[in-house]
């Protein structure tokens, strides 16, 4: 057996993982509490990476920025965390709010509608081509082994605990905080959270805005660690970040984290073993999701849901 | 026990019903046929739309046939042959396959986002049949029934998912669906990367990224269909006898339990429908449709090229179908109109300025109400434009020192109006940037608040189209204009333009 | 022989019992109601029976033929229709349209036969349009004429139950579920549903299975009354028996049987 090709992807599927464990975060919540699939999902972490690019830009360039490579780094990360946050709930407030009682379809023809829009706003603006991060010269690649076949970078490192990391800060948003009370009444039965004086609205703000954040982290992580980003890269991007919470349990938060590592993982090895792997590596992604509806439509870690009647 | 004082309150809580009069007295009008008179105070409509649309519901159905499709039949014979094919043959091969999805969304309301994948799975099919690319030559007779029969069994194998899926869960498969389809045809050209097939190797099947060319025209029993002008006869003619089908299927018991599954799947069922296999027959329906439609397309195109049938076209249909109205049968014909038509237009700048412009003061005029509000609102906005443009030529020379290319006397008339940046490419994004921002502002305001934020909005609307959408009028510009359409759709008239208003479970 | 017959059936979600060891029968030609507080089980008995729900255990035979993990339309097909609680009709199709479509499970004709008007569609539209016709014409003025043709969504409340019991009625049921057939209606159209369920019975020849909570209804139509709580039947027999049995009265938190009656 070939070690460091299985380590290699190993590493590269897990640090895959960490970037779609994140978009599946945004999707999962926002499906848990409004139960409305967010097509413009993608798009957000498209938006997010540009982001990023930009105040890079804007901080001299990644190969002499003013301050410090990770401090530049950990800018990026903030001013996008917190524009996309507020593009998730604008999104929500035009496209998204006016519909709530309107039956299930329009929300979601809206929602393809907002992902056009945002894919193609950001072709006109931004045009198709690549935009180099240039993560080498910013911050320094600097590659660890351990043994003789495990390789990580650090880039690899930072992606996979600042995923993790965000995960952790969620699940404590979620679990500890009232206004992460509020989302879990909200989600359970909205009409009732509402009647017990939970403001409804403003509870799907804030889990838009932290979904929003989530995946503009993630955008940032893909610019890092490939070193480059284009504008139509969101839409692949969120059709495996909704596979990966729906494989995880849609609504699920460990759900979505373990769901993305299943298909970071699952693409990373395709690539390296399955026949084709190197172009339709996507292909095995959505045979392993159909497979999943077939076998537990309500995810690894879901629980199935009781139809009220 | 005489005093009738039981009466539960409703556990849905709807207030009870107020008193309804006795049958013999139907002199008295109740709230309940207050309610049932809905259709009386429609048909009192007022002003011109009234009169249209009690036109058009008197009509019966032939006659509606051919006020549709009439101008259609006539188009031919007073257009040119290029004319013909970007506003005739393409509208109408965008129509047929919008009538598919609309049986699979607007009847049965499946959303179904893979729809495309159907499409370009009948060019290729129909391109490995009959092609230079192939070697085969398959009469299209023979042909387009094996794909019709194909594609239905593909659509089977999709739609087997639907049973599983909950709702919008179907809508992700589908359109991961699309895009397992758009990278395999992408890859599946016996390259060095393809997959060996089992027992026959590696096989060049739909010519990767160059696409599949040189698929054969139609040779239908000996007849070949070589002619633009052959082609739309054959797209009307399909047309045509897809509508009356579809006529007759939407009122028999196939449609209606169609329609019943869109409503209420859970009461389908128990009402002794067979939701499952419904599901089913509407997918397998869809797809033959997208099928035999992609036939006609790859061999209008002579090929089938794997960038065709992209998100970009799905959208494309869908607005087609939204704007004709979910479940309108002939709607879709003028939703096909309206999104391949304008676009069409759009392709040419100067053509594209004066729909923009016309479209804008159409909206306008439409939307406001009285009628010299959007008067007071367009004076405003020409004022402001050459007020900005006196102070900026004043203040700021490179403001205004760019040119309007080939735009006539609208351009040459612009050029005087709205600021034109010599190096545009960041003020115009910011600009763009701040449109949208004002735009979602409006949507907050009201009455005159509303009036008086239009008016730079409109202008800085004129600026950004002037300095940076026009660049892209075909591409960018034209998917920008759809997802805002549909947004804007779903959240105006979620039945479409063109379709009846329905009314949702409160 | 019991035309409907429920024999020891069980129920669960997660850890909650729902229906707990549950027999009862329903005979030809009989009115039975079906009483109990909120959450004790009722609609999840219609929900059972309709194959909505699966038994975890017992069986639910119809005319002597086992109907449990039946397909909802297929039970539908063998004669058991229902209404809904919170109604469900089909708001966007007409009136005519609500009754026809439940006329699917009596008809043959396929797509392709729809597509072409092949002679076999026309005839069964023209039948079954007569049948819904006559569904209608049950309930006299309420439901007739002018009303066919608009859509279910300009009914009021009270005509919107009606037309679900007409779109019942529809898919040729032998037995009829009514679930709450006199909810959110007035003193006046309550004793209207009063007789109309009787009528049913003995004009159309339907048996029935109600649920219902107004007790003056109950009184009036029940040839037998079952009460539930918790899952369990607690009591089973005439109206007066059981509205004074001290399990039931106990079940309605302790409130004594008459003044429950002017709740």
């Amino acid at each position: 057996m070939n070690w460091s090709l299985f380590f290699g992807e190993l590493v590269s599927g897990l640090t895959l993982g960490s970037i779609y464990a994140l978009i599946a975060l945004g999707y999962t919540m926002v499906y848990g509490i409004l139960k409305l699939l967010n097509f413009a999902h993608g798009d957000v972490y498209m938006v997010g990476a540009f982001i990023g690019f930009f105040i890079l830009q804007w901080l001299g360039g990644p190969l002499k920025p003013v301050v410090t490579g990770w401090l530049a780094v950990a800018i990026m990360f903030a001013v996008a965390m917190i524009g996309c946050g507020a593009l998730g709930v604008g999104i929500e407030r035009f496209a998204y709010r006016p519909l709530r009682n309107a039956p299930r379809i329009a929300p979601l023809i809206s929602a393809l509608g907002v992902s056009i829009f945002l894919q193609n706003s950001a072709l006109l603006l931004w045009g198709p081509q690549f935009r180099d991060y240039d993560t080498f010269d910013l911050v320094g690649v600097k590659s660890y082994h351990i043994g003789q076949n495990f390789f990580i970078s650090n880039i690899q490192i930072l992606t996979i605990s600042v995923s993790i990391g965000l995960t952790i800060a969620l699940t404590l948003i979620v679990s500890r905080t009232r206004t992460g009370k509020a989302m879990r009444a909200t989600s359970f039965d909205r009409d009732a959270a509402e009647m017990m004086g939970i403001s409804i609205d403003r509870v799907i703000s804030f889990t838009f805005f932290l979904g929003s954040a989530l995946a503009a982290a993630g955008g940032i992580m893909f610019g890092l660690v490939f070193g480059q980003i284009f504008s139509l890269m969101g839409f692949t991007a969120g059709l495996k970040g909704f596979t990966a919470a729906v494989v995880g349990g849609i609504g699920s938060i460990p759900g979505a984290v373990v769901g993305g590592f299943l298909i970071g993982l699952l693409e990373a090895f395709a690539t390296g073993y399955l026949p084709g792997g190197s172009v339709y590596a996507n292909l095995y992604v959505f045979a392993l999701l159909i497979v999943m509806f077939l076998i537990r439509p309500s995810g690894l870690l879901g629980s199935p849901v009781i139809q009220k009647v | 026990m005489s005093s009738l004082g039981g009466g539960q309150p409703g556990e849905g809580g709807l207030p009870p019903a107020a008193p309804e009069v006795e049958p013999a007295d139907q002199a008295q009008v109740g709230t309940d046929e207050w309610v049932a008179r809905v259709d009386e105070r429609r048909a009192a409509q007022k002003g011109l739309s009234g009169v249209v649309v009690r036109g058009w519901e008197r009509l019966p159905a032939p006659a509606r046939l051919i006020v549709l499709l009439g101008p259609f039949a006539i188009f031919p014979f007073i257009t040119n042959e290029g004319n013909l094919y970007r506003y005739g043959l393409l509208t109408l091969i965008y129509a047929l396959l919008a009538m598919g999805l609309n049986v699979v969304v607007g009847f049965a309301g499946l959303l179904d986002l893979g729809y495309v994948a159907f499409f370009g799975f009948g060019a290729y099919l129909y391109g490995i049949m009959a092609s230079g690319h192939s070697g085969h030559h398959l009469q299209a007779e023979i042909a387009i029934p094996i794909v019709v029969v194909s594609t239905a069994l593909v659509g089977l194998l999709l739609g087997l998912t639907s049973w599983r899926l909950l709702g919008d869960y179907l809508a992700i498969v589908t359109l991961f669906f699309l895009q397992a389809f758009v990278i395999f045809v992408n890859n599946a050209n016996g390259g060095l990367n393809d997959f060996s097939y089992p027992f026959v190797g590696k096989v060049d099947l739909t010519g990767g990224a160059n696409g599949l060319d040189r698929i054969d025209p139609f040779n239908l029993f000996g007849y070949h269909i070589t002619t633009t002008k052959g082609y739309y006869f054959f797209t009307l003619i399909s047309i045509t006898l897809l509508m009356t089908m579809l006529y007759f299927v939407n009122g028999s018991r196939t449609g209606r339990a169609w329609r019943a599954l869109r409503e209420d799947p859970l009461a389908a069922e128990v009402m002794s429908m067979p939701v499952n296999r419904l599901k089913l027959l509407a997918f397998m329906f869809g797809a033959a449709v997208a099928g035999f439609s992609g036939t006609i397309y790859g061999a209008v195109q002579s090929g089938a090229f794997p960038g065709d049938y992209d998100v970009g076209l799905l959208i494309t249909i869908y607005a087609i179908v939204i704007l004709g109205g979910l479940g309108s049968i002939g709607g879709v014909v003028i939703g096909a109109l309206v999104v391949n038509g304008a676009p069409e237009l759009l392709r040419s700048s100067s053509n594209a300025r004066f729909l923009f412009y016309g479209v804008l003061l159409l909206a306008l005029f439409l939307a406001m109400r009285p009628w010299y509000k959007p008067l007071l609102v367009l004076l405003g906005t020409v004022a402001f434009g050459f007020a900005v443009h006196g102070i900026a030529s004043a203040v700021w020379s490179r403001g205004t020192a760019g040119h309007i290319s080939g735009g006539g006397p609208l351009g040459r008339g612009l050029e005087h109006w709205v600021l034109l940046p010599s190096h545009t490419s960041s003020i115009a994004g910011w600009a763009y940037f701040a449109l949208i921002v004002a735009a979602l502002v409006l949507t907050l305001l009201r009455d005159w608040w509303r009036a008086l934020a239009l008016i730079p909005t409109l202008y800085l609307a004129a600026f950004v189209w002037e300095n940076k959408l026009v660049e892209q009028v075909s591409g960018a510009t034209r998917l920008i204009m759809l997802g805002t359409l549909l947004v804007v759709i779903m959240n105006v008239r979620p039945a479409g333009i063109f379709g009846t208003s329905r009314v949702e479970i409160v | 022989m019991a035309l409907l017959e429920l024999r020891d059936v069980s129920k669960a979600f997660g850890g909650l019992q729902v229906i707990d060891h549950l027999s009862l029968h329903v005979d030809e030609g009989e009115i039975v109601s079906v009483i109990g507080p909120n959450g004790a089980g009722k609609t999840t008995v219609f929900n059972l029976i309709t194959g909505i729900f699966h038994v975890d255990s017992g069986e639910i035979v119809f005319e002597g033929d086992k109907i449990s993990g039946l397909a909802p339309h297929r039970i539908t097909n063998r004669g058991i229709a229902r209404t809904f609680q919170t109604l469900r009709l089909f708001l966007n199709m007409t009136v005519m349209e609500n009754v026809m479509a439940a006329e699917y499970g009596q008809t043959k004709s396929t797509l392709l036969e729809a597509m072409l008007q092949l002679p076999r569609s026309r005839k069964e539209e023209k039948q079954i349009r007569k049948l819904a016709e006559e569904k209608l014409g049950f309930f006299g003025q309420r439901l007739a004429g002018y009303r066919h043709g608009q859509p279910a969504y300009s009914l009021s409340y009270a005509n919107r139950r009606r037309l679900e019991i007409a779109r019942a009625m529809a898919t040729n049921a032998r037995l009829l579920l009514l679930d709450e057939p006199a909810a959110g209606m007035n003193p006046h159209e309550t004793h209207e549903i009063t007789e109309l369920i009787g009528k049913l019975r003995d004009d159309a020849g339907y048996s029935i299975l109600v649920i219902e909570h107004d007790m003056h209804v109950v009184e009036g139509i029940s040839d037998r009354v079952i009460a539930l709580d918790h899952g369990i039947k607690i009591a089973e027999g005439l109206f007066d028996d059981v509205a004074t049995h001290p399990l039931v009265i106990e079940a309605y938190l302790g409130v004594r049987a008459e003044t429950e009656e002017a709740v």
